[in-house]
């Protein structure tokens, strides 16, 4: 008897407390894989999220209306599966007092998951997923009044400077490699678009797919170097990806590998070892400590998690800037409330200095016809990279002043 | 049209040397089939855990050369404990729940790996060197040779001590005619549980020999259990010799369908075989027929 009434009461004064809490939380979801073969980028998205959440917490949250609030975090593993991630969103989206929702690395999960958060207008910023069909799906719908929002050099761009890279290289023939995901298809397709549009210098030789798994790429490589291509351009993640170059180096096929940013890749970078070195692809970030604008950023993640090599920096870097972005927007709206958010992240009244530039003005009112209007980053965000002995560095050196002193748009 | 040859023959080569991979665990099957009359449809998983072990031990500090003796050694406990705890007590009611049972065990195989390691593919370090060798054109990879000098080298030994070493002669006694072997003084649950030893030690040793070729994960098992239990069933599970010719033929024409069809149809020519072996020859093409005489 006497139990259950001390039960009874710590339940009444835990719920009551909750409910007391609730008042001065913004509560934030994380979504993204946190296992599987793209977790490296999962993982350092929602560490580089985190850092930010607690340095914001640390000076006491964030100024809403004039009460500070602290950011209660919900994190959720989608594991990288479409499925998996749309019941996810489904859940989010239905816990009915989240303010805003940051994550997504496979652009599969976007397309099946984000109609649960605009049907209920929640705010959503799409990071580091960069498949175009993440947006795109919102402006061939017509959507009118859409609260995702990208914070991702998305595969357009990074498609016009694979194909830039190739051309400066010099290279006459191509074989494009993607893997069967919705990734790696649209990649395909934004290569090839990409290539007309530069002016059809570089002829693609052989276009060949595999899927998720696959371990051995020897028949895919082995077409591409009989139709003598003197690159391969490839869209996948980091284990087909290293596949793909130790297959490369069995068959003795020694052509440059270029790719989307999932180059980057620890998964990639770790298991192809040297295999993987001179492969390049577009980053918004990197991890080099001589870089002034990035060296507080990567110093306080190394400490933070007692690591000496962050295993995907673009994804913790776009993570800890999305979440100072969206600190900002939810300051200016002075509500937790996700339509006043959404109009503000559409309108940002302050530069937010992050740790890949200052950010102004990022996106702007939603226009279907225009997905720019939602998307953050531009050409002149990004810099092109390079696998270098298990690390990636500046493929241009001229490019540093880029991440310097770029500012956006 | 010799470069398009050159990629045949390379493409065929490649996957010979892992349907080597195949035979070594499909040889693992016969060991129990043999003795007890039942396999490890948790074999795959057996192969997993073995890699995994074997990575561990690398990750101690333990030379290569070591880390795989470790790992046959813990494979050989799990392959008894799988016979212990899925298969005796089924056996010995005369009913099927073994297949199941050892499905199961290798579930829960998975389930650990991935609370123990992670869910994610991790590469194996060896100590053979990079790059790959040339023979007439035809590119082959250390890791690859050693599959099959490896799966080679462990079939061989294990059937030179069938056949000339005491407990050996006593495990093929008791495949024979367990009644009779057990009327000579041999325990023949022992004879089984020994098979089953040796068939889980074999199996880590084709985790250890394999991952440096795929990678190390919790879903690396899955559709090795399958390609090998077709290599098992299209040979007969009574030929070694024919488990090896069936291997190099399964791994050759799934590479060769893979890369003249599309990858999507990898997997087809090893379902296909083991539909056509099961509908037209089901004791196994080198297999023996069996004459129950009544």
């Amino acid at each position: 008897m006497k139990a259950s009434r001390f039960i009874l009461t710590v339940l009444l004064s835990t719920s009551l407390s909750s409910v007391a809490m609730a008042a001065d939380v913004v509560k934030i979801a994380i979504t993204g894989p946190f296992s599987g073969g793209s977790a490296p980028m999962g993982l350092s998205m929602r560490d580089g999220a985190k850092l930010a959440i607690s340095q914001i917490n640390q000076n006491g949250g964030i100024n809403v209306g004039g009460t500070k609030m602290k950011i209660e975090l919900i994190e959720r593993d989608d594991e990288g599966k479409n499925d998996r991630g749309a019941l996810v969103a489904q859940e989010i989206s239905a816990m009915g007092d989240i303010s805003a929702v940051i994550g997504t690395v496979n652009t599969g999960i976007a397309v099946m998951g984000d109609k649960y958060y605009v049907e209920k207008g929640i705010v959503k910023i799409i990071t580091p997923a960069a498949g175009s069909a993440s947006m795109t799906q919102w402006s061939k719908a017509g959507t009118k009044d859409l609260p995702i929002f990208r914070f991702a050099a998305h595969d357009g761009i990074q498609a016009q400077m694979v194909v830039e890279q190739a051309t400066r290289l010099g290279l006459k023939k191509v074989a494009i490699l993607h893997d069967a995901t919705n990734y790696g298809v649209s990649g395909r397709d934004d290569l090839i678009e990409q290539i007309k549009k530069q002016g059809g210098k570089l002829k693609v030789v052989a276009i060949e797919k595999f899927a998720i798994g696959d371990k051995d790429m020897t028949g895919q490589l082995i077409k591409a170097k009989v139709s003598g291509a003197q690159a391969i351009l490839i869209w996948g993640i980091g284990p087909e990806l290293a596949a793909v170059a130790s297959g490369k180096e069995k068959l003795g096929f020694k052509v440059p590998m270029i790719g989307g940013w999932t180059l980057s890749m620890s998964n990639f970078i770790d298991t192809a070892g040297t295999a993987g070195n001179g492969a390049l692809m577009p980053q918004t970030f990197i991890e080099d400590e001589s870089i002034q604008r990035a060296r507080p950023f990567i110093q306080a993640y190394h400490k933070a998690y007692g690591v000496a090599k962050i295993p995907s920096p673009v994804s913790a870097a776009q993570g800890y800037d999305a979440t100072m972005l969206l600190a900002e927007a939810i300051h200016e709206a002075g509500s937790t409330k996700p339509a006043q958010i959404k109009a503000s992240l559409e309108n940002l009244k302050a530069t937010v200095k992050g740790a890949i530039a200052d950010w102004k003005k990022p996106w702007s009112k939603w226009d279907p016809s225009n997905v720019e209007t939602h998307e953050a980053f531009r050409r002149t965000n990004t810099v092109m990279g390079k696998v270098k002995n298990g690390r990636v560095v500046l493929a241009n050196p001229s490019e540093k002043v880029l991440l310097e002193g770029k500012k956006t748009k | 049209m010799n470069a398009d040859f050159l990629a045949l023959a390379q493409m065929a080569v490649g996957g010979g040397l892992m349907g080597m991979a195949y035979a070594l665990m499909a040889y693992g099957f016969q060991l129990t089939y043999t003795a007890g009359k039942s396999v490890n449809f948790g074999q795959g998983e057996l192969v997993m855990l073995g890699a995994f072990i074997g990575l561990s031990l690398t990750g101690i500090g333990l030379p290569y050369w070591a880390a795989v003796p470790g790992a046959m050694v813990a494979g050989a406990a799990l392959g008894w404990f799988v016979e212990r705890a899925a298969v005796r007590l089924a056996l010995q009611q005369r009913n099927e729940g073994w297949i199941l049972l050892t499905i199961i065990v290798g579930l829960f195989g998975v389930s650990a790996a991935e609370n123990i390691w992670g869910r994610d593919d991790k590469p194996f370090p060896v100590p053979w060197p990079e790059g790959a060798l040339e023979f007439f054109g035809i590119s082959v990879t250390w890791p690859e040779l050693v599959i099959a000098a490896g799966a080679l080298g462990m079939m061989a030994l294990v059937e030179l001590a069938k056949r000339y070493t005491m407990l050996g002669i006593a495990v093929q006694a008791v495949s024979a005619d367990p009644d009779s072997a057990e009327l000579c003084g041999i325990r023949s649950k022992s004879a089984i549980s020994l098979s089953w030893a040796v068939s889980g030690a074999a199996a880590a040793f084709a985790g250890t020999i394999i991952a440096p070729v795929t990678t190390v994960g919790p879903t690396m098992a899955a559709a090795l259990t399958l390609k090998a239990f077709s290599v098992a069933v299209v040979a007969g599970l009574d030929s070694g010799f024919g488990l090896v010719l069936a291997g190099i033929a399964l791994g050759s024409a799934e590479n060769l369908s893979g890369f003249l069809l599309g990858s999507g149809w990898r997997e087809a020519p090893g379902l296909i075989l083991l539909i056509l072996a099961l509908a037209l020859r089901p004791q196994g093409i080198f297999g023996k027929k069996i004459i129950r005489k009544v």
